[in-house]
């Protein structure tokens, strides 16, 4: 928490978006349940929000200062706080009026330390929310994702066909293998439980499903279904509709990274300079998961 | 009664009297009993009293049992009202209610008689249904009964489809649709039920429909029905206009999330205030500058900085509020009256934070005049003043 804003009544941040929808997506995003707590963080460059569970999985949202119409922060180092999720999705949710283009304002902290949210589009009809914040939970930090060797082992799949891969791998269910190898180049995603199921992407084959593939060794680690399953379950349908690529990268020790992005573009799209159809890099959220490896008794290292 | 008339006019000569008579098997008893002083002379005299006689009797016992009788025609007009509007939204405020049928209306109540749902009062001048519309009952022509909403809006919306049907959608004297009152003996059953009727012709075919509903209330239920419907015609002291009921019906559904309690504040300079609160988060929306009905005064100058809920507790300090806590789903319920396209909404606070009265105002196509024969208005029962 930063002590400068208590002292000099400026709150830490105050900043102004466009599009509440495209935060609610991105929020939503990694909701993989109904209960849970969130640690958002401050900074110049913008506002991250980090969700974990039980030391295996943590995903982040990157909402960068560009995505917003106005950020102005004033505070010293990174001030934190603790929010419930579902809370801050639903209480967006509440500003976000289909067909209408609304406008909000996020102030942080208020005189209670509450996340303050108010709509500012009509001056005669205003919505405002407060929420209570909490004093973080401590973030594990072992996340520190680390290449794997000299070059990074990653590939990119289209987003609906991902989710549609580790939705189908649900039938097998519990401990879902993934296997990345050079020769032939391809990545097989298989799972063994009440039956086996194998899917395969192959590069070649396939090059509009996965778009890219950077490998020079075959590795294999298993990761929980229902980890997995948290990283697509929530992918909003705009990420399918503008068919997105997801990056996956598997780093030191078998971390698993997922990559999706979602764009946080204005609903009417008629600002400064915007020619049609191109779509500012700026206005985009990043969403990231970390899944760790299921540690097995016979290890299927990095060679 | 006709029949009386007929023999009357016949009887001016006291002697085919008689004979004539004697050939209406039916109604000999009555037209005796009217003549019975012209005919003093004739022979059968003992045979005439005790006609006369049993006439009275029947008389007298049609007098004590008038019978209970509805029947009317719906006209266009009122089965596009019912169907497409009122019968749904009445229909979300809750799947049966009362239909109170008097000389002059037809209303639709929910909750008047049973305490703590939304009270929901639709009343329609007979007119703006139904024409030759024919009702009597002992009770000065009053008959109410418990109706299932969705039943009565399939009978009406299948009605309406079998009247469409053929080449031109037939003539409209032909395939009006007529609703009654009856008293039938169900499949199974040997107590007769009573029902409301549809009968409809279509080009092709007639369908009855039969739509079960209760006993016809008592006596001393329509009148206690009738002084619940007297009391809740209070208007609040002051009414605002609500200016966008779609908008708000979105942001109520988005809200249901929040909370369960809604703190609704209404100022005299046109301020309505909505807000949840639990212990994690509060939301609120406020819109101000609204159309005031009723008591108003001027919005007080130089607080636009302050915060919605300190400008409104001001303001109840000085007397130009009222507040009043209510149930979410309440709130939300009453908001599907939009089903009925009203004109306008407004909202108002009763004396004392008796209630949340909510009442929907209905233009006469076309103008922008209050259409009087049509009037919708809910109360939402409050769960705390929010004085203390």
């Amino acid at each position: 928490m930063s002590s400068s804003a208590v002292e000099t009544d400026t709150p830490d941040l105050v900043c102004q978006l466009d599009n509440v929808q495209g935060m609610v997506d991105a929020l939503s995003c990694v909701r993989w349940k109904r209960q849970q707590d969130a640690v958002v963080e401050l900074s110049e460059h913008g506002v991250v929000l980090i969700v974990e569970e039980t030391g295996c999985l943590q995903a982040k949202v990157y909402l960068k200062r560009e995505l917003f119409l106005s950020y102005e922060y004033s505070a010293e180092g990174r001030p934190r706080f603790g929010v419930s999720l579902s809370l801050f999705v639903d209480c967006l949710n509440t500003f976000s009026v289909p067909g209408h283009l609304s406008t909000i304002e996020i102030r942080y902290p208020g005189p209670d330390m509450q996340l303050l949210l108010k709509s500012i589009d009509s001056p005669d009809a205003c919505i405002y929310a407060e929420i209570r914040t909490r004093i973080p939970d401590t973030i594990s930090w072992d996340y520190n994702f680390e290449p794997a060797g000299r070059t990074p082992l990653s590939f990119t799949v289209k987003s609906a066909a991902l989710k549609e891969a580790i939705d189908d791998l649900e039938w097998p269910g519990s401990s879902i293998q993934i296997v990345v190898q050079p020769d032939p180049p391809s990545v097989t995603f298989k799972g063994e439980g009440h039956g086996d199921l194998q899917i395969d992407f192959m590069y070649y084959a396939n090059t509009d499903l996965l778009i890219a593939f950077h490998c020079d060794r075959r590795v294999c680690y298993r990761y929980k279904y229902k980890f997995l399953r948290a990283t697509t379950s929530n992918i909003p349908s705009s990420v399918i509709k503008d068919s997105r690529g997801s990056k996956l990268t598997i780093g030191r020790g078998g971390m698993l990274k997922v990559q999706h992005l979602v764009s946080v573009v204005r609903s009417t799209q008629h600002s400064h300079n915007d020619s049609a159809g191109y779509q500012q890099p700026s206005r985009i959220a990043y969403i990231e998961f970390y899944v760790k490896p299921e540690e097995t008794e016979d290890p299927v290292n990095d060679s | 009664m006709k029949r009386v008339w007929t023999v009357s006019v016949v009887i001016r000569s006291p002697d085919p009297v008689i004979p004539f008579i004697s050939t209406l098997p039916n109604c000999p008893c009555i037209a005796f009993w009217l003549l019975h002083s012209e005919l003093k002379g004739a022979k059968n005299e003992s045979h005439l009293s005790i006609n006369c006689r049993v006439v009275k009797d029947r008389r007298r016992r049609r007098r004590r049992r008038r019978e209970m009788k509805f029947k009317a025609f719906l006209t266009d007009n009122g089965v596009h009202l019912l169907e497409k509007r009122f019968l749904p939204a009445l229909d979300k405020m809750g799947r049966v209610c009362h239909l109170y049928l008097t000389r002059d209306h037809a209303i639709f109540l929910h909750n008047l008689l049973n305490g703590d749902g939304v009270q929901c009062i639709a009343q329609f001048r007979k007119e703006a249904l139904f024409d030759d519309y024919r009702i009597s009952s002992q009770n000065d022509d009053r008959i109410a009964f418990v109706i299932d909403l969705g039943l009565l809006h399939r009978a009406l919306r299948s009605s309406v489809s079998i009247s469409l049907e053929g080449p031109t959608g037939g003539s409209a004297a032909s395939n009006r649709l007529q609703i009654k009152l009856v008293k039938k003996l169900p499949s199974n059953s040997r107590q007769p039920m009573p029902f409301l009727t549809f009968e409809t012709k279509g080009y092709k075919s007639a369908v009855v429909q039969d739509v079960p509903i209760s006993k016809p209330l008592s006596r001393a239920d329509v009148m206690e029905l009738q002084s619940a419907l007297d009391m809740a015609q209070d208007l609040p002291q002051t009414l605002v206009q609500v200016p966008d009921l779609l908008q708000l019906q979105n942001f109520v559904d988005r809200l249901k999330h929040v909370g369960d309690l809604l703190n609704v504040s209404i100022t005299q300079y046109g301020d309505l205030h909505l807000q949840v609160s639990t212990t994690l988060i509060t939301v609120g929306a406020e819109f101000q500058k609204l159309r005031v009905i009723g008591v108003r005064v001027e919005a007080p100058a130089g607080d636009g900085g302050a915060s919605a809920q300190s400008r409104t507790e001001m303001a109840k300090q000085r007397g130009e509020a009222l507040s009043v806590q209510v149930s979410m789903k309440h709130f939300a319920k009453s908001l599907q009256c939009h089903l009925t396209k009203p004109d306008s909404a407004f909202y108002g606070i009763a004396a004392q934070g008796g209630c949340l009265t909510v009442i929907f105002q209905f233009f006469i196509p076309g103008t922008r005049q209050t259409d009087k024969s049509i009037s919708l208005h809910c109360r939402l029962p409050v769960l705390d003043t929010g004085s203390s």
